[in-house]
């Protein structure tokens, strides 16, 4: 089986007035069709960098980003982004937010108005359509995002930190109603977190990264059955799954408790 | 006047909310309306006072009973509304001149680098020139009539315009850019859905700005060789001695300020509440 998503041997190194700065180090990574992976890392270990580079935003300085075996050469309609902020428009009405994709591919709009409002639906979001983003709190504003990164139905979804604004209690809720949509559109999910919980509860993968340069430390296959319910939280494979992250983690020497 | 300012009725993207904003939202009509208009009355019955106990000559400082009695003799011979219609035209006129060039320079500057890099030290330079100073040679040139008086409104129009259409297009907040390279957007794209609404509501608070500086741009121009128009008459009432007269103008003057700013801040309201109230 190719894999969904590919990047082979990436390197990126910003130039700054001072001195270039390695972000990424011969990064290797992979995903299946309908993998949930996570990646984590420390801040500055240049995990969004490459969210960025596997959305066609960044180009790599050297390696290639191949997906369904085809190299990725700009933004693709395939790939639905996630920020960490929810950066919806603010003259727009949740639904007229989640709409954008569609316009800018040009897509039939009444259509896609449809799933759009059956996307916001399915988010619990049906009696706020017509509400502005500044009515919206925190939690829903993000999930607005995530149901315009999915109206086009892209093979890939990335996100990047997408609840790290959130409360706990919001964003707990927001883990499960990721995970209920992803199975049922069973998109790639590549998401970028520096919570090891969150990693361990939502991905089938966890991917290490180590700073400075970033690189992939290590890889971990999480022991969880699917689905993922809010007691996993206590069990005891959780916390030795977590705990085993942490301490790769901790194990380069940067870390601390 | 700061032309760069950010509009009052907006949140746009990640451009942080000015302070003066919550200050300026107009009050709900109650106890401070009466107020205010009691505070009116009570000015002006001083003013009469003052002037009837002390025995100002009307020349000096006209007792307010005396500008409203020019006032309607000057309204019924339809004296003021002639002139009066001349200043409007003068305003209207360069303010949509001087407002669209404003809007379609700036356009232009924001949308091109190359544009933008050859034209600012012109723009910052016609800026710097106070362009009221300019009025004697526009007579010269255009003679008395209506024209110079546009051109010299239209000038003084176009700053507020031009810089909040290009602060307005270019402060668009990062990540949504990246959002719209993200779905693969075209610069056009970007324009019409993220850049243009990102910036009408600095456009709509650069037309405020405009708007009052144009009435005080028509009226000083005509200050300078006028035959018609209400600063026309100021000047012709001064020569006159007719200080009641004056300040009869004095009084449509504020009356037309304050009526046009209204006519701007409800199409602003009817335009953009909506969907950018805070």
């Amino acid at each position: 089986m190719t894999a969904k998503i590919e990047a082979r041997g990436i390197f990126k190194v910003f130039e700054t007035p001072s001195e270039p700065v390695q972000a990424l180090r011969a990064v290797d990574l992979s995903a299946q069709p309908g993998e949930f992976v996570a990646l984590v890392g420390e801040s500055g270990c240049g995990k969004t960098t490459l969210l960025r580079i596997l959305a066609g935003l960044v180009l790599p300085t050297q390696g290639e980003v191949w997906i369904d075996g085809t190299p990725l050469r700009g933004p693709s309609q395939h790939i639905g982004m996630v920020f960490q902020r929810p950066v919806l428009l603010p003259w727009r009405t949740a639904a007229e937010n989640v709409l954008l994709p569609a316009q800018v591919r040009g897509l039939p709009l009444a259509e896609a108005s449809l799933d759009a409002r059956s996307l916001l639906e399915s988010m619990g979001l049906g009696d706020f359509l017509d509400r502005f983003p500044r009515h919206l709190s925190g939690g829903m504003q993000q999930r607005v995002a995530i149901a315009r990164a999915l109206l086009l139905q892209p093979s890939i979804l990335l996100m990047d930190e997408p609840f790290g604004a959130l409360d706990a209690i919001t964003r707990e809720q927001m883990h499960l109603d990721l995970l209920n949509v992803w199975s049922a559109r069973r998109p790639t999910l590549l998401f970028v977190t520096h919570d090891i919980a969150e990693a361990v509860f939502l991905a089938d993968r966890v991917v290490l990264l180590s700073p400075r340069p970033g690189t992939v430390r290590q890889v971990f296959q999480v022991p969880l059955r699917r689905p993922r319910l809010p007691d996993h939280r206590f069990s005891g494979e959780f916390a030795a799954a977590c705990r085993d992250v942490k301490h790769a983690m901790q194990g380069n020497g940067r870390g601390q408790g | 006047m700061k032309t760069g300012q950010a509009p009052e009725l907006v949140t746009p993207l990640a451009i942080p909310r000015p302070t003066v904003a919550a200050a300026r939202r107009i009050p709900r009509p109650g106890k401070e309306i009466v107020l205010s208009c009691l505070l009116l009355l009570l000015l002006i019955m001083g003013w009469e006072i003052i002037v009837r106990l002390r025995g100002i000559p009307p020349l000096i400082v006209p007792a307010p009973t005396v500008v409203w009695e020019s006032l309607l003799t000057h309204t019924r011979s339809g004296f003021l509304i002639r002139h009066l219609g001349v200043t409007l035209a003068e305003i209207l006129l360069g303010f949509a001149a001087g407002g669209l060039f404003g809007i379609g320079l700036g356009m232009g500057v924001a949308l091109s680098p190359l544009l933008r890099g050859v034209l600012h030290p012109y723009v910052i330079a016609s800026q710097a020139m106070p362009k009221l100073a300019l009025a004697p040679i526009f007579v010269m040139w255009f003679g008395f009539g209506l024209l110079p008086k546009v051109i010299i409104t239209a000038l003084i129009a176009f700053f507020p315009l031009f810089e909040n259409t290009v602060t307005g297009l270019n402060e668009v907040d990062r990540d949504a850019r990246e959002l719209f390279r993200a779905l693969g957007a075209s610069p056009w794209q970007t324009l019409r859905w993220l850049r243009l609404p990102n910036a009408a509501p600095y456009i709509v608070a650069g037309l405020r700005v405009a708007m009052v500086l144009s009435i005080v741009g028509a009226v000083v121009a005509e200050y300078v060789g006028a035959n018609r128009g209400l600063g026309a008459l100021i000047i012709s009432s001064q020569g006159m001695l007719d200080t009641p007269l004056m300040f009869a103008v004095f009084v449509v003057l504020l009356v037309l300020g304050v009526v046009l700013y209204q006519v701007v801040v409800l199409l602003e309201r009817a335009c953009l509440a909506r969907r950018y109230r805070a």
